[in-house]
């Protein structure tokens, strides 16, 4: 959260008003990335990794931004991600949103 | 001090638009409108002032269009607007592409992009000074030249007379 932090400039309004933008994307993307099927077409779940690991990244959370950004790769050149990439992926997610709302608290 | 550089940012990703909105007029850019699609940035251009844009490559999240249509359809009815690519694709081929279409630069999204960003758009205001200070020499340069010339036409008219 560092770079929160840092572009909220130490004002706390504003640092939860970052973290509430970031939930507001984050949550609902986490209910479709879940939602998403790996045996079909995975464009949408490219898509949503492609929009998610900009935020993750100004976030803090290199890991998870790596992470997105190796299925987006691979998932663009023309293979696939297993379900249980999608699943590893979906519970770092989660784990952010939970870290991300204890911050709120 | 405040910077005199209308800027554009147009990007679907919502926060990071926000926060570089924020970091930005922390950074003395006092005007920094913000669109999350292609189409409606397109749409405002009828009324649009801004000297520099920041464009997104994927506006999937928002509008049918990509940044690249986006800079085509910008450049063809406002060639001296600045346009700053900053995208998350970190791919050759869309930067050539967007440079190739006019774009004044490229940067890709990371933890040091808002900095780049910024850097990018004071080369925009520096330029833009730069400018507005050659169009006020030329001003004066013209103004003095009109003066020599009505005197040497009043010294010639006066050794005529």
């Amino acid at each position: 959260m560092e770079i929160i932090d840092r572009l909220s400039a130490g004002d706390p309004e504003k640092k939860k008003y970052y973290i509430r933008l970031f939930l507001d994307t984050l949550e609902p993307e986490l209910v479709n990335l879940r939602s998403a099927d790996t045996g079909s077409d995975q464009e949408p779940i490219r898509a949503i990794l492609h929009k998610l690991k900009s935020q993750v990244q100004t976030i803090g959370a290199a890991d998870a931004h790596a992470m997105m950004s190796a299925h987006e790769q691979t998932i663009k050149s023309g293979g696939g991600i297993s379900q249980a990439e999608l699943d590893a992926t979906c519970d770092r997610l989660s784990t952010l949103i939970q870290n991300l709302q204890d911050l709120l608290k | 001090m405040s910077k005199h550089l209308k800027i554009a940012l147009v990007d679907d990703d919502i926060p990071n638009t926000e926060i570089l909105r924020d970091f930005l007029i922390r950074n003395g850019y006092s005007h920094v409108d913000k669109y999350h699609d292609g189409e409606t940035f397109l749409n405002s251009l009828d009324r649009f002032d801004e000297r520099a844009v920041v464009l997104d490559f994927d506006l999937s999240g928002g509008g049918e269009i990509n940044g690249l249509e986006v800079l085509e359809a910008l450049k063809e009815r406002s060639p001296q607007t600045h346009v700053i690519f900053f995208s998350g694709q970190d791919s050759l081929e869309v930067a050539v592409e967007s440079l190739k279409n006019g774009a004044d630069d490229y940067i890709v999204k990371s933890n040091a992009a808002f900095a780049l960003v910024k850097t990018s758009l004071d080369k925009v205001y520096d330029l833009q000074i730069l400018r507005s200070n050659e169009r006020r020499n030329q001003r004066i340069s013209w103004s003095l030249a009109l003066g020599w010339l009505v005197t040497l036409v009043g010294v010639a008219i006066f050794v005529a007379n």
